[in-house]
């Protein structure tokens, strides 16, 4: 009886694991991400990052505060982060350090000032090495 | 401490007794020797690695789809290549003691017996040597250290392989002649400090029931039911790889399962330390192996398993990406797998074979031998292994050291992520691991200790071939040995750049 306890307690852990970690957390919103990258395809380094936050219709989204999170396709690499500034209206900029050359992506987390979360991931093949 | 006087390697590797050497027996250490010589240690390890299994396999297919965040990944293609490489190096064979495949196995066993013996034209390692290639293949080939889902996948297949082919084939047929992981270990435990094997081989002279490789059999007053056959059941398993202690050498083909130690009824198996590569050297027959120099699938095995450590390490840097680029500009090709195959062939084929054939055409008509080119190098073959040994170890600790303690984090963000509180405490992204200019050295370290390990193997070997011309016969191996020692290093120097779209990125 308490086998059975144990593995019936360990197969709803590993059910509310497995639930709880389901991909697509993203919220979602009529927001627009656009991202750009410079220099452009980048190099190992610091990287200039200019993203563009607007509403379907065009509209900027000014007040955000906006969080990059970049990460190597491989696993074993420790992450970069960047907090984006506002430099004009839905127009953030920042610097993101790419350790390593290869395939990256760039997790964007926006929280706009309405409470919305707007998150999205951006590929970011061919990392060059200098 | 034990003394071991017989059947260890002379000077020059001849299987003669020699002088004495002293072991320390793990068996006899106070805590571990006494856990270990308990018969459910093994399942007592397997255990909880069965349920990090189950644990990868639930993120792998539930968990986010991202490799740097998903359990599965990162245990698989860092912590664990690492954390094997680096405890065959340290110890012994442990992975395949604790193998997690062989649970389920084992408690299949339990319910129905399988039926048949393994096929004869497969009781060699070419089906092992194939998938050994064709994992690496793969890996390459579908960015398996990127793809959460496919690594789930490939864990899933082996537990179902090794379940479904010892469900049917009597023995450790799984182990013996399949598995591309056990293989790997096999080879690279011939470097290990420790070895399971006889204490006292005079013990074993004397020895009539032969337990340790037939097995236990129930005592003939139980009451347990004889089966059809009439023979009583067996309650202790004799090693099942076919490796018979007192002429068992190295350990090739051993899984550390110490089926040996508990069957032995005089007490007479030990976990002994030795020296590294003392064996590799070893001519002659050998229990469960046969003559090593006279099976090409064994010289195979330990070209691939060497040359597939440079080719797996050269495609996570950029200039492997120039030369793809490049191939796929001359030839048309807008497809990998091609490209790739060719690569594999080159590396794993054609390379070797010229390589090998050169030296081996040397160091032969150097030592006036009458042995064909095929025999040479079939000789001379095993001392591949130490150096791509060292190759590994540097790739497989690299990934490992640097990147150990992303696990924390990892688990820290499922479990928040599981649970919508910090369980265990919000994730520390900034964790990674030793700086690589700390690891650069350990790297050429391992890599030396290769070279090193080649040398003293192909120098054995060369003196078995022709005592009087001991350097000539050695030279061109020495030279390939720190060819390939030069080649990793070359590697090992490159800014990583791991990509898995050579052609759109």
């Amino acid at each position: 009886m308490q086998h059975n306890s144990i593995v019936r307690r360990y197969l709803w852990t590993m059910l509310i694991l497995g639930v709880g970690c389901s991909p697509g957390a993203s919220e979602k919103t009529d927001i627009l991400v656009d991202l750009t990258l410079t220099p452009s395809p980048p190099v190992v380094g610091n990287t200039q990052m200019s993203l563009k936050l607007a509403t379907s219709d065009g509209t900027p989204v000014d007040g955000a505060e906006v969080r990059l999170e970049g990460n190597m396709n491989h696993a074993g690499m420790k992450p970069s982060f960047a907090e984006l500034q506002e430099a004009e209206p839905g127009r953030y900029l920042g610097t993101l350090n790419f350790t390593m050359g290869g395939d990256w992506f760039i997790l964007v987390t926006a929280k706009t000032p309405d409470g919305q979360t707007v998150q999205q991931k951006v590929d970011v093949p061919g990392v060059k090495t200098r | 401490m034990i003394t071991k006087a017989e059947g260890r390697p002379s000077r020059d590797g001849q299987r003669a007794p020699r002088q004495r050497t002293m072991s320390l027996d793990l068996l006899r250490l106070p805590i571990l020797g006494r856990f270990l010589c308990w018969r459910y240690s093994r399942i007592a390890l397997q255990v909880p690695v069965f349920f990090l299994s189950l644990i990868m396999i639930a993120h792998a297919f539930w968990g986010p789809q991202l490799a740097p965040k998903n359990l599965a990944a990162l245990l698989t293609w860092v912590h664990f290549r690492g954390l094997v490489v680096l405890v065959i190096l340290l110890s012994g064979n442990l992975f395949c003691m604790a193998c997690p495949f062989m649970l389920p196995r084992d408690i299949a066993r339990r319910l129905f017996s399988p039926r048949w013996r393994w096929p004869r034209m497969l009781r060699n390692k070419w089906p092992a040597i194939g998938l050994f290639v064709l994992v690496l293949f793969a890996y390459e080939l579908f960015d398996l250290w990127s793809d959460p889902w496919w690594t789930g996948m490939l864990i899933v297949t082996y537990f179902a392989g090794a379940l479904i082919v010892d469900s049917l084939f009597r023995q450790a047929s799984f182990c013996k002649y399949l598995c591309p992981i056990g293989q790997f270990n096999f080879l690279s435990s011939t470097l290990a400090p420790l070895e399971v094997a006889v204490r006292d081989i005079h013990i074993c002279s004397e020895c009539q029931t032969k337990d340790c490789i037939r097995g236990v059999r129930a005592a003939i007053d139980t009451e347990l039911k004889t089966p059809s056959g009439g023979q009583l059941p067996i309650v202790q398993r004799g090693c099942e790889l076919a490796l018979f202690q007192p002429r068992k050498v190295d350990n090739l083909d051993c899984t550390f399962c110490l089926d040996c130690v508990y069957a032995c009824p005089y007490d007479n198996v030990g976990i002994l330390t030795r020296l590294p590569a003392e064996q590799l050297a070893v001519s002659g027959p050998r229990s469960g192996i046969g003559t090593i120099e006279h099976r090409f699938d064994f010289t195979v095995l330990a070209t691939v398993f060497t040359f597939g450590a440079l080719l797996n390490a050269f495609a996570m840097i950029s200039p492997v990406y120039a030369l793809e680029q490049w191939i796929a500009e001359r030839t048309g090709l807008r497809v990998e797998w091609p490209i790739l195959m060719a690569m594999f062939a080159v590396a794993l084929i054609l390379e070797p074979a010229m390589l090998l054939g050169i030296a081996a055409a040397v160091s032969r008509s150097v030592a006036r031998t009458s042995d064909s080119l095929l025999t040479t190098i079939n000789r001379f073959a095993r001392s591949l292994v130490p150096i791509g040994f060292g190759v590994w170890l540097a790739h497989y600790g690299f990934h490992f050291f640097t990147g150990f303690l992303t696990v924390i984090p990892i688990a820290q963000n499922a479990a928040l992520q599981s649970f919508g509180w910090p369980l265990l405490g919000e994730p520390q992204w900034a964790w990674g691991g030793l700086p690589e200019s700390i690891v650069f050295p350990l790297e050429c370290g391992f890599m030396g200790l290769g070279l090193l390990g080649s040398w003293r193997v192909s120098w054995a070997i060369a003196h078995q071939l022709s005592p009087g011309r001991v350097w000539s016969c050695f030279a061109p191996w020495a030279l390939l040995h720190l060819l390939l020692f030069l080649s990793a290093l070359w590697i090992m120097t490159q800014p990583m750049d791991m990509r898995g779209t050579f052609l759109g990125g």
